[in-house]
């Protein structure tokens, strides 16, 4: 039996990863997909910067001169721009807001009154968002300026407004945050590759064969079912491996390219890796067997293409809705939560934890799932109805 | 040999092989002739057990299908119609190698038999070529190579010639009659009369799943007063379903 799975095995390696579509889908796109992403943030990000640098162009609606309206003028971090009909150039974001100044601003404030200055501005643009509390802060400096004339009036040092001094100080190393964000970003990917990594190759292995008419010839050698699938089973776990592998090859040059998205690379103790490594390789084991048995109820390729699309939808979920969660605090119910559970085993290696007990509990669930999960993709490829559908 | 005994096959409620019995002798080629739908594909996929009999069984050299399918197996070839079932990645010597393999070949075997095949069907220009660029005719060749590698006795075509244009049509009558005169057990399923005549020795017309005549070609002849075979098949499906 072991001769004729290696023989399987062995063929459709080969012929897996001669196909430029299997290649293209396991290894290339896994390899670029963080690359391009950090890049398409990266500039996204670069714009925002830019804008937020650029002095805000504004409008401003005063009847008379006032004190404001020259601090606004003088300051470098404000455009004025002349304008007829101030809201429609809001609008069309020709400025970014408008500010109304009071017609009694000047007279108000000397009186030691409020002085109204009304801000209008576009919540809806993200520009216009942005150039709001700057602005703000901006007539708050004029007011404080003002404050402080009148305190000297009085003889009172600016100080007295001041009742607590807070100083900030992080106790985080160097790349604290980095770290935050690695082991966020890590068993989310991981996870939704070691799922769904095998999907192409499961494709082509179940659906393919049928649509190619080659299952037929291959069911009527000496070879027993059994082998036949066995050998395509492992052939689908290596593909999906080889693109968890990939991905995280990605998501390496990644971190070097954009640290702030994407966190630092720390390196991991051993027994992390080992941990994450067989917890990952698990789920691989489950799922492409999953993918196997979908495959080969499927009629043809893009009937498979349809029924695994939702696996990876599926996966994403589990995946973001432990995004945040806690290593150093996982309630013990996620443990026995499928997927979920893999992740926060992941989570707790990543901070150094390796509670045997949660260990053996994921440990034990996985095996119940693989054995669920082959016992289905058994029954799938002995059934006549599922052979044939087509 | 090839001995079918009773053999029946339910897809749910329908029934599409209802217990057909007959025999088939070494080195003689059966004709099985029905419509399409008949239950001609499905009498062959049960015959190497590739579907589970509802009831009955057959025997391939002795071998029992539901007892010992894995050696019933063994003894068969099979070359279906249509597509040729090949891979296209993969080179003509693989495609081959592979199925002489998963049949329990050795690999100094295989290169053995390939380099006969080569030669006998003329592949070689093409051999190492991979399949997906090939024409239907080279293709053809590569699924008849591929179905005899491991030499069996026993030879199952399903509508072989179905789709493929007159020059490979030949290359599987010649392939055929090759066999034939090597003394392999045969059966030829097709619904084109013409084909039935120019290579079968014995031939079944199946029609709604039953077995409605069998008999040699001669004698199916000699009984309707030397009656063109189409005229044969038409009287007696007519007379099967009045």
């Amino acid at each position: 039996m072991l001769k004729y799975i290696w023989i399987v095995f062995k063929k459709e390696m080969k012929d897996t990863f001669r196909d430029r579509k299997t290649i293209f889908t396991s290894i290339i796109i896994p390899i670029l997909i963080f690359p391009i992403l950090s890049l398409a943030l990266g500039s996204g990000a670069s714009e925002i910067i830019e804008e937020g640098a650029k002095p805000i162009d504004i409008a401003v609606i005063s009847e008379n001169d006032n004190g404001l309206l020259k601090y606004l003028n003088a300051h470098q971090g404000i455009n004025i721009i002349n304008t007829d009909e101030p809201e429609k150039s809001l609008e069309k974001l020709e400025v970014k807001a408008i500010v109304k100044i009071d017609k009694y601003f000047d007279e108000k404030v000397n009186k030691g009154e409020f002085g109204t200055v009304e801000i209008m501005y576009d919540e809806s643009s993200q520009k216009s968002s942005m150039a709001y509390p700057k602005l703000k802060s901006i007539i708050n400096d004029y007011s404080k300026i003002i404050v402080s004339k009148r305190l000297k009036e009085l003889g009172a040092d600016n100080n007295i407004l001041k009742v607590v001094d807070i100083k900030a100080i992080s106790v985080a190393k160097e790349d604290g945050f980095g770290i935050i964000m690695f082991s966020m970003m890590l068993p989310m990917f991981l996870t939704i590759w070691s799922a769904v990594g095998g999907i192409p190759a499961a494709t082509d292995l179940g659906a393919g064969e049928k649509e190619r008419q080659t299952l037929e010839p291959l069911l009527t050698t000496k070879v027993n079912r059994i082998s036949l699938l066995i050998g395509k089973y492992f052939t689908v776990v290596v593909a999906g491996i080889i693109a968890t592998l990939a991905s995280l090859t990605g998501f390496i040059i990644a971190t070097k390219l954009k640290a702030d998205l994407f966190g630092t690379i720390s390196t991991l103790p051993i027994n992390t890796i080992l941990i994450i490594g067989l917890f990952c390789i698990g789920l691989t084991l489950t799922f492409s067997s999953l993918e196997l048995a979908i495959s080969f109820y499927a009629r043809n390729f893009k009937e498979a293409q349809t029924y695994l699309t939702p696996v990876t939808i599926i996966m994403l979920i589990p995946a973001y809705l432990t995004m945040y969660l806690d290593g150093k605090a996982i309630p013990n119910a996620y443990f026995h939560i499928p997927v979920i559970n893999v992740i926060s085993i992941i989570k707790e290696a990543l901070v150094s934890i390796y509670n045997p007990v949660h260990i053996g509990v994921v440990l034990i669930w996985v095996i119940i799932y693989i054995s669920i999960a082959l016992m289905v993709t058994v029954k799938m490829f002995n059934k006549e109805t599922v052979i044939f559908r087509n | 040999m090839i001995e079918v005994l009773n053999l029946g096959k339910k897809f749910k409620e329908v029934e599409a092989v209802k217990g057909i019995s007959f025999n088939v002798s070494k080195g003689e080629v059966f004709g099985l002739l029905g419509e399409n739908g008949a239950g001609k594909t499905t009498t062959l996929r049960l015959l190497a057990t590739i579907l589970k009999p509802t009831f009955g069984t057959a025997g391939l050299n002795g071998y029992d299908i539901i007892k010992d399918p894995e050696r019933a197996r063994g003894q068969i070839g099979i070359l279906f119609g249509g597509e040729t079932g090949l891979y296209d990645r993969l080179t003509a010597r693989e495609n081959i190698e592979y199925f002489g393999l998963l049949n329990g070949m050795d690999k100094r075997e295989i290169r053995k038999r390939i380099e006969f095949l080569t030669e006998k069907l003329g592949m070689g220009e093409y051999i190492d070529r991979r399949v997906g660029k090939f024409s239907k005719g080279m293709k053809q060749k590569v699924a008849i190579a591929r179905s005899i590698v491991h030499d069996p006795d026993i030879m199952l075509f399903d509508e072989p010639t179905s789709g493929l244009d007159v020059t490979a049509i030949n290359i599987v009558h010649e392939f055929i009659l090759d066999l034939k005169q090597q003394g392999k057990t045969i059966i030829f399923s097709s619904h084109s009369m013409k084909e039935v005549e120019k290579l079968c020795d014995t031939v079944g017309i199946i029609h709604k799943g039953k077995m409605i005549e069998i008999s040699s070609l001669t004698l199916l002849m000699q009984k309707y007063n030397n009656m063109d075979l189409e005229d044969i098949f038409i009287k007696l499906v007519g007379d099967s379903n009045a």
